[in-house]
């Protein structure tokens, strides 16, 4: 059941502010000078704050040697706990005095000039700078208190701070964002402009820009809470599922192929297509988990029909067998079935903890309190799947679901039975076959002797075996017996032959229709679980104590009465006591749709991770989230009404270079899209774009050789995914998404905008700028023909040079051209428009370009020299960029 | 530290703040936008104290500015090829005895054997140089230059299969998820030029072992880094970096013109937005618009005298897959700044049928190998530019499947092989570690495989332990927590 997204909204229904969109330019002007250029600096703080400013100094600094690992430990000195702060180390002094840092030998050791004593030691490569000795000097001196890591602490739920400015906010979010800008004197940006507005928000909740169409609706529209019923309608498109996938994707390492060594293909598409339907239907976050995780344990029928309910359960199950599988001749089983469960680990922990509990498999962690017994206790919740070490040689590995429908089920049944029926009647004729060969003996030394279903001519050429059926059954030798017998049976007995081949071609029909059927991996339980051992070193094969399954210490347990498996594991994730999941997960929207997450470091939520921009802002949201009762599309709904999401995000370059990851949040944000949705934009605008939602991975355009250079094998028989056959017609123009993911040799094009490999579990990609960039829009045959069917519509649409760069230009940026622009492009139609006209050849060339068919009847020189202007909008930073 | 590189870090100190915004506002995480390919050495770490990134200037002066990794994927037998044990005769067919073994784990391919006859070289051996050093008679160039290789014939690795061993000895760990030790140094010191990636990856398949090789772009990826600092492959087929060449009938002045346009309006964008990243994103279409003259003018090689094709042994028919083309282009490419060229050349995996698959691999690789430590000798380049010759992993000195009279096969092996390297700060003539007499342990000196990695980084003057990356709250680095830099092997 879809649920509402409106549980929590809060819009009050404002006009859109048309008359707020200043011309930009004086806004830059008077906003400018008010702005401080030091903003993102953290401010002198009034007072020092134990997990903001000390604690990432001593854990990078002194908790090597210094903290929870007492393997590492120097001079019995630990300094994450306050107790034996107060104690001291191996020297007796107290390292810590609380308010008097001339006693403390902490203090003293950080400040003195005598190489000897000086910490951290000089060695250790990490010197402090004076004002972090500074601050811990202050620290001490306002009493040294310290607090558990503040992930570690239940996200606290304050009501919005008040703030100066209470005709701006929008909801909640905009006063914590505010109350922070005031407090640094600075103000937010004015609200972007509608184009700008319904583009970025269309781009951020389906991955696509909206259509002309959709931006003059809005445009129209100037009555109250139009700009609200936009994002209403977005949450409710079927885009809206796919643009969320994508992110999910990267975190469940999801791959068409199984990543190592051969990396033959395997197919998860219907766990994707689940995760699809489960953001549409708007699953709760809480049940999106449990059903990933532990949907298995979930189900009452391990073989259900496609479709039910718990197959569904099943398929989403498959999260947690995403991760690579081997098969390379002479790697062991082991070794393999112990790299599958940390990859589990590492991706649950760090998915949905925030944690890298990776640290911990060698040794206790050395910056949070995750002990390796901690780390193998959650190891032995993954432990006990039926699987095998190696796996990975061909399509889905065990446990698997079957997703035939009835008549491909009926049609494996029949030819089941058939290669059942053929195997009893090769057993019956096998069964009596000693007698038969008594009587074709008995006919082969006849001259002319016959005997039905037997060949007796043959065998009276073989003087040697002529010689063993002259001999009588008794003298013969063993050999000799079972030489006659196997002729008999091989050769001579012509009905027992064809039998044995009309069985060897049922079996074959039988397995390869098998084989052709659609599956999904799924998690399972052994029927006699594994025990789980501390791997010494974390070595596969060193095991050390045995450890029952169980949570990390430093956070809550299991919920009493809860199974000590994966589903009570799952049900503890997404428990209210459990400080970190809805933290980290919010926080990862917040991430999608600012750039950045309000804590920077998404993927790490410990000690040695960012402190978050707006604490108060990310535990109201975490509590939000989970009164909402896990409602993503409702949190979606709250973040991108919020008047925080909707200032512009043109600033003076002054202030963007003062603060230019925006982590104060003083402007609207500005970040280039991911890669599925800069070739997705490509597709929509050439009018290229599939519509179809979900289904089987295709293979767009791809130089010649990509996977066949790296791959060992050249055929697609033995192994599959080592040969790349292009797909044809419209699987060419499927979203992005749907692209094959081979993990050894990711899609290039999508790689070079940053697009993961998909080896391990990503949560936060790298936004980078590169000339590789540039090759790929320029020259990749997906763009160029995007170019030339962008520039098909193009003079469909107007009869002018104006009119069809405005249509473009709006396709493509959402926004009209002002006339300076459209004026560099009429200028480059026109010398582009003479070259082709003076080399008719060459427009040609460029307009072969792609499989698409080239509209009929428009004059080459001219469509070729929109193509070069169509394909010069699609290479705007405006165009791949979301303003 | 040398006069020269401190004037570099003085000049790279102004471009630093002079180009400010192309390094720090890369945006997101990747903030060191163009440290690859733009700009070389002009970023400096984050704030005082804070050891993560691209280094502000080296930990030491350098023997070494660049390299090139001859990679032998596969695992070259180093019985076979380096290792000379004249002893090994005697124990021809001999049961490799349980004192040798001591236990050790062997693959799942060859566990299964009853027998594990030790097998002797088929091959002649001969001695070379002032140095002496013996090498197989199938390496008869490589002997040539012996006087000008530092060998390690104590190489040794935990891995035992190829996805891992490659996975650990290019990014020092044996999972999938860390930078290749090209993407380090992309990511540390950055590029010697303007117009070409800092790291470059070029493939070639010779003509042993066909079949059961492949490679993956995790063996030059950049793991946890941004993206930018990925190796970038070389092809041999096609555009020979992705999308160079522009679309049919676009013609350069046509590229010129249109890159004008989009130049023009995205600086009216970067006025309107105050967006330093449009900026970087400007300066980018143009190192593409300079990349697509500079890059074919690189792989151009008939530009190259008749001699020098001939002593690299580049000419039609040639059955190494493009080794020696491959080594010509890297030598080409370090002329033109490229820090890092990795060729990975497959083939060397020879289970079975060693005998003539080794001689057909040897014949591909021996004389491009050869003639590039000595084109580069000539023309004063070996001196700074690091030369690496080796594979993942080496070979079992018992045979693999049946020990016929003129035939074997060898199945992986860890616990020692040999590399060598030229140039760069290494002793020439020099060998280091010692086997025992069945190539099986090593008796003398091991080089761990992060030993080598350490070196390698030391001698382009990187602290192995000082070149690390936040991720996850970890401060990574190539060696993980190990490695300890080979001082002898240093001249």
């Amino acid at each position: 059941m879809p649920m509402s997204p409106h549980l929590t909204a809060r819009s009050r229904g404002r006009p859109s502010s048309v008359g707020r969109s200043v011309a930009l330019v004086c806004v830059l002007a008077v906003v400018a000078l008010r702005f401080p250029l030091a903003a993102a600096a953290p401010a002198v703080p009034t007072r020092v704050d134990f997990n903001r400013d000390v604690r990432p100094i001593l854990s990078d600094h002194c908790f090597a040697c210094h903290g929870f690992d007492d393997k590492t430990r120097k001079a019995s000195l630990r300094l994450d706990l306050k107790e034996s702060a107060l104690r001291g180390g191996k020297s007796g002094k107290p390292a810590l005095v609380p308010g008097q840092p001339d006693a403390s030998e902490l203090v003293a050791r950080v400040l003195t000039q005598d190489a000897d004593d000086h910490m951290p030691p000089a060695e250790f490569g990490k010197p402090l700078t004076p004002a972090q000795a500074e601050t811990l000097r202050r620290w001490v001196a306002e009493g040294g208190e310290f607090r558990d890591h503040w992930a570690f602490i239940p996200p606290e739920r304050t009501s919005p701070p008040a703030v100066r400015h209470t005709d701006w906010p929008r909801n909640e979010i905009d006063r914590f964002v505010l109350a922070r800008l005031e407090e640094q004197g600075a103000t937010p940006r004015p609200e972007a402009d509608k184009p700008t507005l319904i583009r970025r928000a269309t781009l951020d909740l389906t991955g696509l820009p909206p259509t002309p169409d959709e931006i003059d609706a809005y445009l129209a529209d100037t009555s109250a809470g139009a700009y609200e019923r936009v994002v209403d309608r977005l949450l409710a498109s079927s885009r809206y599922g796919e643009r969320m996938a994508v992110d999910w994707l990267d975190a469940a390492r999801f791959a068409d192929t199984h990543g190592y060594h051969i990396d033959s293909a395997r197919d998860m598409t219907a766990w994707r297509d689940w995760v699809i339907r489960a953001f549409n239907d708007n699953k709760p976050f809480d049940r999106f988990t449990v059903e990933q995780l532990a949907g298995d344990l979930l189900v009452t029928d391990r073989n259900p029909a496609p479709g039910t309910t718990d197959a569904d359960l099943l398929v989403a199950s498959g999260f947690n067998r995403n991760h690579m599988i081997n098969y390379e001749g002479g790697a062991i089983p082991d070794e393999y079935h112990t790299a599958y469960i940390l990859d589990r680990v590492n991706t649950t922990a760090t998915v949905w903890l925030g944690l890298t509990m990776a640290c911990a498999q060698c040794h206790d962690h050395k910056y949070d309190p995750l002990t390796m017994r901690d780390f193998y206790r959650f190891y032995a919740f993954f432990n006990t799947v039926p699987e095998n070490g190696l796996d990975g040689r061909n399509g889905n590995a065990v446990p698997t679901l079957s997703l035939a429908n009835a008549d491909q089920k009926a049609r494996l049944k029949e030819l089941q039975e058939a290669a059942k029926k053929s195997e009893e009647t090769v057993k019956e004729l096998e069964a009596g076959a000693t007698t038969r060969q008594q009587a074709w003996e008995a006919e082969v030394l006849k001259p002319e002797g016959l005997l039905a279903g037997t060949d007796t001519a043959a065998v009276r050429t073989n003087a040697a075996l002529m010689k063993i059926v002259g001999t009588p059954a008794e003298s013969r030798t063993d050999d000799d017996r079972k030489k006659l017998a196997d002729y008999f049976r091989d050769q001579a007995f012509a009905a027992l032959k064809d039998a044995r081949q009309v069985r060897d071609q049922a079996r074959d029909a039988r397995d390869k229709f098998d084989r052709s059927l659609p599956t999904t991996m799924v998690m399972g339980e052994m029927e006699k679980p594994r025990d789980t051992f501390m791997l010494v070193r974390g070595q596969y094969d060193q095991k050390g104590e045995k450890v029952p399954a169980g949570t990390p210490a430093v956070l809550p347990p299991l919920a009493e009465g809860d199974p000590v498996n994966r589903l009570g594991l799952a049900r503890w994730l997404v428990s209210p006591q459990q400080p970190l999941t809805a933290r980290v997960i919010v926080n990862r929207y917040w991430q999608m749709y600012f750039g950045n997450g309000l804590v920077k470091s998404a993927e790490n939520f410990g000690s040695q991770g960012d402190w978050p921009t707006h604490p108060a802002l990310l535990d109201w949201l975490a509590t939000e989230f989970v009164d909402s009762g896990w409602n993503v599309k409702a949190l979606q709904r709250l973040i991108v009404t919020s008047a925080t999401y909707r200032q512009s995000s043109a600033a003076p370059r002054a202030e963007v270079e003062a603060d230019p990851e925006n982590r104060l949040l003083a402007r609207g944000p500005r970040v280039r899209l991911q890669a599925e949705f800069i070739r997705d934009l490509a597709l929509q605008v050439g009018g290229l774009l599939d519509p179809r939602v979900g289904g089987e991975s295709v293979f767009p355009y791809q130089p010649a050789g990509m996977w066949e250079e790296l791959m060992a094998r050249e055929d697609n028989d033995s192994f599959t995914a080592q040969k790349y056959v292009t797909s044809r017609g419209r699987d060419l123009y499927r979203r992005t998404m749907y692209t094959f993911w081979k993990r050894t040799c990711a899609p290039p094009s999508l790689g070079t905008f940053d697009a993961p490999d998909r080896q391990v579990c990503t949560v936060r990609r790298a936004r980078t700028t590169t000339p590789l960039q540039a090759l790929v829009l320029m020259n990749d045959p997906t763009y160029v023909e995007a170019s030339r069917k962008l520039a098909e519509r193009m003079m469909a649409s107007a009869p002018d040079e104006s009119g069809r760069i405005a249509h473009a230009f709006r396709l493509a940026t959402g926004r009209n051209p002002r006339a300076a622009e459209t004026e560099i492009l009429i200028r480059l139609y026109r010398s582009q428009l003479e070259t082709f006209r003076a080399n008719a050849s060459a427009a040609d060339h460029l307009l072969g370009v792609g499989d698409a068919p080239r509209a009929a009847g428009l004059d080459a020189a001219e469509l070729g020299a929109w193509t070069v202007v169509a394909s010069a909008i699609l290479n705007l930073d405006e165009t791949i960029t979301k303003g | 530290m040398n006069p020269e590189f401190l004037h570099l870090s003085r000049e790279h100190q102004s471009l630093l703040t002079r180009r400010y915004f192309f390094g720090r506002l890369g945006a997101g995480l990747g903030t060191a936008a163009l440290a690859s390919l733009l700009e070389p050495r002009l970023l400096g770490a984050d704030a005082p104290g804070v050891i993560d990134g691209p280094l502000p200037g080296l930990h030491f002066a350098p023997k070494a500015k660049r390299v090139i990794y001859l990679f032998q994927s596969g695992g070259p037998s180093h019985i076979d090829l380096f290792d000379y044990k004249p002893a090994l005769k005697q124990h021809h067919g001999e049961e490799l005895p349980a004192s040798i073994r001591m236990g050790q784990r062997v693959t799942g391919m060859t566990s299964g054997q009853k027998s594990f006859p030790c097998v002797a070289p088929m091959f002649g051996w001969q001695q070379h140089g002032k140095s002496g050093t013996w090498m197989s008679e199938l390496l008869p160039n490589t002997g040539r230059i012996s006087d000008r290789l530092c060998f390690v014939r104590s190489m040794w690795t935990e891995a035992i299969n190829h996805d891992p061993a490659v996975t650990y000895i290019q990014t020092g760990h044996q999972q999938a998820g860390r930078p290749a030790l090209g993407a380090w140094l992309s990511y540390g010191i950055g590029s010697e030029n303007q117009q070409l990636p800092a790291f470059v990856v070029l493939i070639s398949q010779g003509s042993g072992n066909k079949t059961d090789q492949p490679l993956s772009t995790r063996y030059w990826g950049p793991g946890f880094l941004p993206g930018q600092h990925q190796g970038v492959r070389f092809r041999s087929q096609g555009d020979p970096v992705l999308y160079l060449g522009d679309p049919p009938g676009i013609a350069r002045n046509d590229r010129r013109r249109m890159l004008d346009a989009v130049g023009d309006l995205n600086r009216m964008a970067a006025d309107s937005f105050g967006d330093p990243e449009i900026n970087a994103r400007i300066a980018q279409y143009e190192m593409a618009y300079r990349m697509q003259a500079s890059v074919p003018e690189l792989t151009d090689l008939s530009r190259e005298s008749p001699r020098v094709l001939e002593a690299y042994g580049v000419r039609d028919g040639a059955t190494d897959g493009g080794f020696a083309r491959n080594c010509l282009l890297a030598r080409r490419m370090i002329e033109r700044g490229v820090r890092f060229v990795q060729l990975m050349h497959r083939g060397w995996d020879q289970h079975g049928d060693l005998p003539k698959q080794i001689r057909g691999q040897c014949r591909d690789v021996d004389q491009p190998s050869a003639a590039l430590v000595e084109d580069l000798h000539q023309r004063g380049l070996l001196e700074d530019t690091l030369v690496i010759w080796g594979g993942e992993f080496g070979r079992s000195v018992y045979s693999q499947g049946t020990l016929t009279k003129d035939n074997y096969g060898r199945d992986h092996h860890g616990r020692c092989f040999t590399i060598w390297m030229a140039g760069g700060g290494v002793k020439p003539g020099f060998s280091y570690g010692a086997t025992d007499d069945y190539c099986y342990n090593i008796v003398e000196n091991p080089v761990h495989i992060h030993d080598f990695n350490a070196t390698v980084l030391h001698l382009l003057g990187i602290d192995h332990t000082r070149l690390t990356y936040k991720f996850q709250g970890r401060h990574f680095r190539l060696t993980d927590v190990h490695g300890n830099v080979v001082q002898p092997l240093i001249a």
